[in-house]
Formats: C-alpha cells, structure tokens, sequence
C-alpha cells in the first residue's frame, strides 16, 4: 500500500532544506543557501512555510554588526521527514 | 545516478530523485571541513612543545625547581592563544561538533585538573607527563576517529606508544624530550595536515 506523500516534503527545495537540518544541530541560512544553491527571496519564502508548519525554527540575530539567521529542526520536523522516507520507500520498493 | 549541484526549485521530485537529493544533502554537510580546522590543536601543541623545552632549559641550566611554575604558560598560552584567534560564528554546527567539543572538555579538564593536584598536593606524586599523553592522546585518536581524520589517529596512538618511555627510561631529559615530541606527533603534525586539507577543500569550493 503506497504511502501519502507529505506535500510540504514534497519540493525539491524544501527538502533540500530539511535534508540538511535533519542532519546537523543548527545552519545559518547562507550556509543554507550556498548549499540549496536557491535564490535569497525563494529560500525565504520556503524556510517560512517550513516554519509556519512547525517543522523548522529561525533564529535571527547579529554577528558584530551583520544579521545572522540560524534555522533548526524540530521534533514534529525530525518525525515529518522520517514519515517522507517512509513513505518513499513505500513507492520504490514497490515498483 | 546522483544529481549533479545546481539551483534547488520549489518543483515536486519523483521517489527516486527524493532520495538522491536527501542523500547528497546528507553526505555534504559530513564530509565538510572549515578553513583553520587544525588552528586549535597547533595553538596546544605549541604551547606544550615550547613550555616542555623552557622547563627543561631552566631546570638543566639554572638548576631551580620553582621554575616548574612555568607549565603554567601551557594554560595560560594555550586559552590566550584560543581568545583571540579570529572565529567566526560557525556556519553549520554538527553533531560531530559537539561530540569532539564534549571529548576535549572532559579531557581537557581532567587533564588540567590532574596536572594541578600533582602540582600542589605533597601527599603523593603522580608521574604526570605520561598520564598528560595518555589522557591527550586518548583525546587525539577519538578526536581523529570522530572526525575521520588518520593524521589525528595514528598521531594519538604514536603519542601514547611513545608515553611508554616515561616509565621504562628515568631520565630527565629523555622524559621531557619524549613529551616534547609526543605532542609534535599528537597535535602539531595533524593541526599542520588538518589546516593544509581545509585550505584545499575550500578553495575547491
């Protein structure tokens, strides 16, 4: 029986995202960024949505002068993306 | 077939392009290492190669025991030296980070600790520099394995190996030469490969 896909996992950005969240304690959003290889306003757009929906946190703040936004996953984030896997082996196992 | 980096877009993947993408997210934050990664274990071993060599100069030619006093310089050198490197805030803190942070406090401590009770108690005398390389070399070769770094590894195991000399040979200069080199082999030869492999990695990105 195949799996429902969450569709909020279910972009290539954002799952990109929680890719790299899932797997280290915290990742200011440049570092985010050059990695995703996103544009600054659509990885904003997406680490909001991500947000919103309670899966990651964002953290702004200063270095010296310069902003500096760190993003964080949560619990309900860590089980929402063990759910995606899941669900995705559902689908490649099957087939 | 991994895919290749390009711009990440807010478009659905099928199952199979899903779990690349996870996979190689994973796999870059891992496999990645920052410009100065060895600048902490060169600002330590430094310090302890230079203060070993004063004491024993101080000792052999002036002959005073108070300048025993001076392996203060290693904790005072070695946190000075930790203040005021130029540290940015980490863009990526991972857990491995915070493993090998929690191995040098509990070494570190234990370490500092043991060397001061050796200092000042008059009970007891522990033969401190081999458990000073036991204890630092433990921290090298776990600091190493964590980090997947052989430098670090084979360095620890050489620096413990080498501890071994403090027991079988009592001699003073040797002991003090020993230590010496155990922590050019701990800290100063991996620090040196370690900064050296950064560089490369980030001019490669």
């Amino acid at each position: 029986m195949f799996k429902e896909l969450n569709p909020l996992l279910h972009s290539e950005l954002r799952l990109g995202v929680m890719s790299i969240l899932v797997s280290v304690e915290s990742a200011d959003f440049t570092y985010i960024r050059k990695e995703t290889g996103a544009t600054a306003g659509n990885l904003s757009v997406q680490l909001d949505k991500l947000s919103q929906a309670g899966y990651i946190t964002i953290e702004k703040g200063f270095n010296g002068k310069m902003p500096r936004t760190t993003c964080r996953i949560t619990k309900p984030g860590i089980e929402a993306f063990k759910e995606y896997v899941e669900a995705l082996h559902t689908y490649i196992t099957k087939k | 077939m991994i895919m290749e980096n390009r711009e990440l877009q807010d478009k659905p993947l099928n199952e199979k392009e899903s779990m690349e993408l996870i996979t190689r997210m994973i796999q870059n934050t891992q496999h990645r290492l920052e410009r100065g990664a060895g600048i902490p274990m060169l600002i330590w071993g430094y310090a302890t190669v230079f203060t070993t060599i004063l004491v024993w100069a101080t000792k052999t030619y002036l002959g005073n025991y108070r300048f025993g006093y001076l392996w203060y310089l290693i904790p005072i050198v070695g946190i000075s030296g930790m203040l005021l490197r130029k540290k940015r805030p980490k863009a990526v803190r991972t857990y491995i980070d915070k493993v090998v942070t929690y191995i040098w406090i509990v070494l570190g401590g234990t370490g500092f600790l043991l060397s001061v009770t050796s200092f000042w108690s008059f009970m007891w005398t522990l033969p401190i520099l081999f458990i000073i390389i036991i204890i630092m070399g433990m921290g090298s070769t776990l600091t190493g394995l964590v980090i997947e770094s052989k430098p670090s590894v084979i360095g620890g195991i050489i620096g413990m190996l080498l501890s071994v000399i403090q027991v079988l040979v009592q001699s003073y200069d040797v002991v003090m030469f020993s230590f010496a080199l155990a922590f050019v082999v701990m800290y100063i030869i991996p620090g040196h490969i370690l900064n050296y492999r950064a560089k490369k990695a980030c001019l490669k990105n």
